[in-house]
């Protein structure tokens, strides 16, 4: 194992209290310190009883006071609750893919964003139905993109994508009503039933959620995850660094964060123009350093091997180095904190999203028709602000880990191509990694997601958790924040192979690979989907009897109930380590964890016990081998 | 049932099986009695290995089978699953050991091998790191015909890949009249297939050797395998559940396992990617399992009616298989290599002066000589003894041809196979025209072959060409010394195998694999600028004495990967050079007589150290300093240079007989010049003389050699 090492949440923890050292001195407001304001949170709201859908309350739901003032019982207002906060996370997970389709609408030969995966789109036009032999690129990535921005309003049909399930799957839903129709109208029909006055009815309102995220996951963000691939290309296997070590004190820092790569794929071409390094030479820094927070760091890791500051919850720590000169954002899960904070520093808290203004901050409106010019300009404020640090307060942890990220559905089939033998075997499928499930090398995967939450010690929930998976043999894939997690502690690190069980150990010496794969984003769940879908199809086997779960230990935004909606849609048990809001309705709570599974083949599991939520899903992975005899 | 469960029935009939056979000798010969494969110094090597325990006894080895019983445990993890296989090995070990109680020889007239000695395996070393060996087949079980057992076992053949064969695929063999044997790379270890242990038992010793992997540390040894052993399996017919838990044994290692069972894979999911292959058509196994294994063949397409590949390095031509024979010591016959203008040379052009094969009476004896020209913008005159130097095992890589010796005392053989297979003079030149062009392509633009038979025009070629190069060869190398170079060369081809040992290379003091000269790692800078020997100066020096400069410490640290600090390159005591495993011999101090013995790798006997070669040779190896003990070349012993900084070859007192005799010549011409001593070598002693030490010096006392009055050494 030589010199390798995990990082501990300790060690993170120690770095942290260090920073928020540096945040006292400068009298800097920090989460840890709004979370003990904030605590105890308000029961009702944590139950999910209380309503507040029209003027005639806010009525909550008590033994003494069972129904609200219009009659709804406690679990019509817990399923309302759950399906409005399902619609907000598919809104914005679809929102998001749309603004890629309209900059994939945008791209030109000689434009900002051009094509650069031209084998993607094509397989896309061809998916989509769209003509592409004799005509021009972008005529062709034109029409795709309007064929993908139609999908969010049509009047009629299901979603496209969903062909790419496999029959048994997709006719389950179909059958059950569950197959999504056009993305928005999947959102509207939501905030349609939870309206005063519409649906009441727990199966209903969990029906329409499940629906409601099948739209985000297969329509959405499959979406913004494919349009992202054509305009900046599939994320192959690249080598790259996590953890707020990665951040340079010589250099200017410029730190993206958010969701959307169109805003950092340009910052990052800019930070690399020779002109700006000079510039920044002339500024008195040494070179450029651009790293990221949270998903759009994702995406620039994935394809350009751009380092990661961190996740979710670091988001502060980053100002608080003080020797970042522009945290620039674009939009989801940006503290409206950071425009405080960075006042307390020299730190420039650039907002660049009409969806995501913010006070305190700068704002300088990016379009994809000016991307380039609006990218110099946010580089150059950057450079110019770095004469303005102050010495003393700059401290950067000397913490980070080697990861290698990139694992796109396409990576990953190459990848298993590269242990397929030419005499006997086929390449372009999953079969490598089925033969290694069914022969019992690998006991199954499980899929990594979410976000931190400051209710679970922040990352120690997925570090254990995919400590222990991966020693018991089961392969994982992450996304997200949690990808960030496995990275900052040095999981996606090769060398973590050694603490392996060692069926897995083998399949990462002969595969070349980490045993977290990093796939992405948080819409790169969607590639998570196809992955599945592929291995369905691979092995003939119904989704819901692979043995592959998903776990979301640290989620807290209303994108990962949708995501957790649309995985369990796709047939795949899913984990939760927080409570979504239900535990105040029996019924919706008893639909989730049960009565879902008939209409998908899967259901939630909500443990906050973390030791007991690795055990469940290693039973669960060890019932569905049992199940199909391997 | 799963593979799992496959494995595990398997691992406990095998367990089974040992428990019983050692119990039924444990009644029969009592607990006390010894246990040992003969020839290693590693006792029951794959247990010692993996546990750190040597077993010497039967009551040992009973304790060995509870230690065996407690890591096969039966969870459904992959670990189980490869512990169940390990422990399968040890049992089959176990059982194999039993076989050779009181000096047994379980395998005589069986034509199989079982147990291979330490011996055999430092000798695998050198090819298996060149690539002369690109790996090891084991074949187990029954081909679905004789023919395709015996069409896969020469397939391996023609690649010079090592095979070894257990259960009725020998038969197979045998009656397909495959040549076997382990001159031919063809080695049947046994019937049973616990036999199958013995090839394992080399893997593991490999580890031991070559890799420093220390006894006990079963990760290690694992991880050594999978990354340096180039192994795999070929499991032919019926898969029971005793051959699955093998395999799985084999798979822990990192060989992956070939199978045309179909039915069994298909009633249980048996597939593993690179691991587990399932593959109906055994005409595909040889493809199927270099790609598994990821072993690449250098292709040398030659134009040639017989085989060529360096499986057949070592077959003997026998007189009465002969077709012809040229022979130097009767007749006149030359081999050499001219290095010549570009405008005369013309490529792969190939003469023939003289009359053919056809012509000669079957079995009669002829004059040859073949002369190598080559031309080219980096060739350089000192090349040509490198490439001459390796005719020989070019030759001999012909199927059907035996060539002996060197320059003008070459013995060339051909069969009568090879030559009813079509094999006639212009062969030998179309070998040499491939072989020289694709070994030494960056310094060989063009190249021709002359070859004549005509017997006085060779006497006079030899007479007017041939040995006034020689001489003038010989003068370049007796000029060459340490003093006189300004570069020594760093040798890292062993690093594949042993990656923390370098090997400075130096006029007078050759690899010490016996294979690289000073010359040779030159030639092989000049060819692969970034490959396996770089220039080290020698600029710096620390101490003239032990021969330890600052330049080649910094290069002997970078190339070690930080392992070596520093080196001398004349001391056997202080810094000493280190060794990879396939050192030709070793040379180990002898304390009552103030000296050193040195045994070679093929001696078989005792020395008076009390140890063999096998056992000298543990001590050493896999890249470590051991003060004390040295491995080396043979040409090592003459040289002037040979523990130097000890005072010297005088301090050498014994050597095994045979290897007495190969280096006399030499060795007593420098004891001449160095301390005026006549005929040294009488003053050495060998087997025949004396196996344990106060015999030794009574005889050195009687000869008065001159050890006795050197310093003490410690």
């Amino acid at each position: 194992m030589g010199d390798f090492k995990l990082t501990t949440v300790e060690e993170f923890e120690a770095a942290t209290a260090r920073l928020l050292e540096t945040g006292a001195k400068v009298g800097a407001d920090a989460w840890q310190i709004r979370v003990k304001n904030q605590t105890p949170h308000c029961k009702f709201g944590e139950q999910g009883v209380c309503c507040r859908i029209c003027a005639m309350g806010p009525c909550r739901i008590t033994p003494k006071a069972p129904r609200g003032i219009c009659g709804c019982d406690v679990h019509g207002i817990v399923g309302r609750n759950y399906l409005k906060f399902t619609a907000g996370g598919a809104a914005t997970h679809s929102d998001h893919g749309r603004e890629i389709c309209h900059t994939l609408y945008l791209s030109a030969a000689d434009g900002n964003y051009k094509v650069k995966d031209e084998a993607k789109l094509m397989k896309l036009a061809k998916e989509f139905g769209v003509e592409t032999e004799g005509r021009d690129l972008y005529d062709v990535a034109h029409e795709v993109a309007e064929v993908g921005l139609m999908e969010y309003g049509k009047p009629f049909g299901f979603q496209k994508f969903l062909d790419r399930m496999p029959a048994s799957q997709k006719d389950l839903l179909v059958e059950n009503e569950l197959a999504p129709r056009a993305i928005d109208r999947e959102v509207a029909s939501s905030m349609h039933m939870a309206h005063m006055g519409c649906s009441s009815l727990p199966e209903a309102l969990v029906k329409q959620s499940i629906r409601c995220g099948l739209g985000d996951g297969w329509g959405g963000s499959m979406m913004g995850t494919e349009f992202s691939d054509v305009l900046f290309g599939t994320p192959k296997p690249i080598d790259t660094e996590a953890n707020l070590g990665v951040m340079n004190a010589d250099n200017v820092n410029i730190v993206v964060h958010g969701h959307d790569p169109s805003l950092s794929e340009m910052i990052c071409e800019y930070a690399d123009d020779p002109e700006m390094i000079a510039y920044a030479k002339e500024m008195g820094a040494k070179g450029i350093t651009v790293s990221g927070v949270c998903c759009t760091s994702n995406e620039v890791a994935m394809r350009r091997g751009i380092p990661m500051a961190g996740n979710f919850l670091q988001q502060e720590n980053v100002i608080l180095t003080g020797a970042c000169e522009a945290i620039v954002v674009d939009v989801q899960c940006i503290f409206p904190a950071l425009g405080p904070l960075s006042k307390c520093f020299h730190t420039k808290f650039i907002t660049t999203s009409p969806i995501a203004r913010m006070p305190m901050s700068d704002y300088i409106r990016f379009s994809s028709a000016n991307a380039g010019e609006n990218a110099k300009q946010i580089v150059k404020t950057a450079i110019e602000n770095f004469k303005n640090r102050k010495p003393e307060l700059v401290h950067i942890p000397d913490m980070k880990q080697k990861a290698t990220v990139g694992y796109s559905l396409e990576a990953i089939v190459k990848v298993l191509d590269g242990v397929t033998n030419s005499q006997v075997d086929v390449t372009g499928t999953t079969k490598p990694l089925l033969e290694c499930v069914t022969s019992g090398v690998l006991r199954g995967a499980v899929a990594m997601v979410g976000c931190n939450n400051p209710k679970i010690r922040p990352d120690l929930a997925h570090i254990e958790l995919m400590k222990k998976l991966i020693a018991n043999d089961i392969i994982i894939v992450a996304s997200g924040c949690s990808a960030q997690a496995a990275a900052k502690a040095g999981l996606m690190d090769k060398r973590a192979k050694d603490l392996c069980g060692a069926g897995l150990k083998r399949v990462c010496e002969l595969a070349d690979i980490p045993p977290v794969l990093h796939m992405g984003s948080c819409v790169d769940i969607s590639r998570m989907m196809n992955l599945v879908a592929e291995l369905a199809k691979d092995s003939g086997l119904k989704i819901s009897q692979l043995p592959v779960v998903g776990c979301a230990p640290e989620w807290m935004s209303e994108k990962a109930v949708s995501i957790g909606n649309y995985v369990v849609g796709t047939g795949i048990d899913t984990f939760l380590g927080v409570d979504p809001y239900v535990s105040g309705s029996a019924e919706v709570a008893e639909l989730l964890t049960g009565g879902v599974r008939e209409w998908t083949g899967a259901a939630y599991t909500v443990e906050k016990d973390i030791d007991k939520l690795v055990d469940a899903m290693i039973d669960r992975i060890e019932e569905k081998r049992a199940a199909i005899g391997i | 049932m799963t593979l799992f469960d496959v494995v595990f029935s398997g691992a406990d009939t095998v367990y089974g099986l040992a428990e019983g056979a050692i119990n039924a000798a444990i009644e029969k010969h009592g607990a006390d009695k010894a246990v040992s494969f003969p020839g290693t110094a590693y006792c029951l090597p794959c247990y010692y290995a993996v546990t750190g325990t040597k077993v010497t006894n039967l009551g040992e080895l009973k304790e060995a089978l509870g230690v065996v019983k407690g890591i096969e445990t039966k969870n459904v993890k992959l670990n189980d699953v490869f512990m169940n296989g390990v422990g399968t090995a040890l049992c089959a070990e176990f059982i194999e050991a039993l076989k050779y109680l009181d000096g047994a020889d379980p395998y005589e007239g069986t034509g199989c091998s079982g147990h291979l000695s330490d011996a055999i395996i430092r000798e695998l070393g050198v090819p298996l790191v060149t690539g002369d060996i690109p790996g090891v087949a084991v074949i187990l079980g029954k081909a679905p015909t004789a023919d395709e057992a015996a069409a896969l076992v020469k397939s391996y053949q023609a690649q010079g890949i090592l095979v070894t064969l257990v259960g009725d695929v020998i038969d197979q063999c045998v009656e397909k009249n495959v040549n076997m044997g382990a001159n031919v790379r063809v080695i049947p270890l046994g019937k049973d297939v616990t036999s199958v242990l013995h090839v394992v038992s080399v893997a593991v010793r490999a580890a031991l050797i070559f890799g420093n992997v220390e006894p006990g540390d079963a990760a290690g040894l694992m991880k050594y395998t999978f990354e340096r052993v180039p192994a795999f399996v070929n499991a032919l017919g019926a898969l029971n559940p005793v051959v699955v838990a093998c395999g799985a044994g084999a798979i822990a290692l990192g060989f992956p396992v070939v199978t045309n069972d179909v039915e069994t894979s298909k009633a249980v999911n048996i597939k593993v990617p690179k691991s587990l292959i399932v593959q109906p058509d055994v005409d595909k196994f040889n493809a199927t399992s270099l790609e598994a294994r990821d072993i690449k063949i250098k292709i040398t397409n030659i134009d040639i009616p017989v085989a060529f590949a360096s499986a057949f390095e070592g077959e003997i031509v026998r007189k009465k298989q002969m077709q012809v024979e040229f022979d130097g010591s009767r007749v006149d016959c030359f081999e050499l290599v001219q290095s010549k203008e570009m405008t005369e040379v013309e490529d792969h052009k190939i003469e023939l002066i003289g009359p053919d094969f056809d012509t000669f009476e079957k079995g009669s004896k002829h004059s040859i000589a073949y002369i190598v020209e080559v031309a080219g913008k980096n060739m350089q005159t000192d090349f040509e003894s490198v490439f001459e130097r390796k005719f020989h095992s070019y030759l001999n890589c012909i199927e059907g041809v035996m060539h002996t010796g060197q320059r003008d005392m070459i013995r060339v053989r051909i069969s009568d196979a090879a030559y009813e297979a079509g094999f006639r003079a212009k062969h030998i030149g179309e070998v040499l025209y491939a072989k020289v062009k694709n070994d030494y392509d960056a310094v060989v633009d063009r190249c021709q072959v002359k070859i004549i038979t005509d017997a006085e025009m060779v006497g006079k070629l030899r007479h007017e060409i041939a040995i006034p190069a020689f001489d003038k060869r010989d003068d370049r190398l007796k000029s060459l010394t340490d003093e006189s170079v300004d570069v020594y060369y760093s040798c890292i081809m062993c690093q594949a195998f042993s990656p923390s040992h370098v090997c400075v290379v130096t006029p007078e003091r050759l690899g010490l694999c016996g294979a690289v000269s000073w010359l040779d790692a030159k030639a092989t800078n000049e060819l692969e600028p970034t490959g396996p020997c770089q220039v080290i100066t020698k600029e710096r020096v620390i101490d003239d004495r032990i021969g330890e400069y600052e330049d080649v410490n910094e290069a002997v640290k970078k190339f070690s990967n930080g392992a070596l600090e520093d080196v001398s390159l004349y001391s056997i005591m202080e810094k000493p050079m280190t060794s990879c495993g396939c050192f030709e011999c070793i040379c180990g101090i002898e304390p009552m007589s103030n000296g050193v013995i040195i045994a070679n790798r093929e001696y078989a006997g005792m020395t008076p150290l009390g140890m063999t070669f096998p056992e000298l040779a543990s001590m050493t190896g896999g890249g470590v300093q051991t003060p004390g003990f040295m491995g080396h070349g043979k040409h090592f012993i003459a040289s002037k240079k040979f523990m130097k900084a000890e005072g010297g070859i005088e301090r050498i007192v014994w050597m095994p007989k045979d290897l007495k005799e190969q280096v006399a010549e030499r060795l007593n011409a420098t004891a001449k010049e160095l301390y005026g001593i006549d005929n040294f070598t009488d003053m050495v002693g060998d087997e025949t003389i004396a196996e344990d030490p106060e015999t030794l010096l009574n005889f050195l006392t009687e000869k008065g050699h001159p050890a006795l009055n050197l310093e003490p050494m410690m």
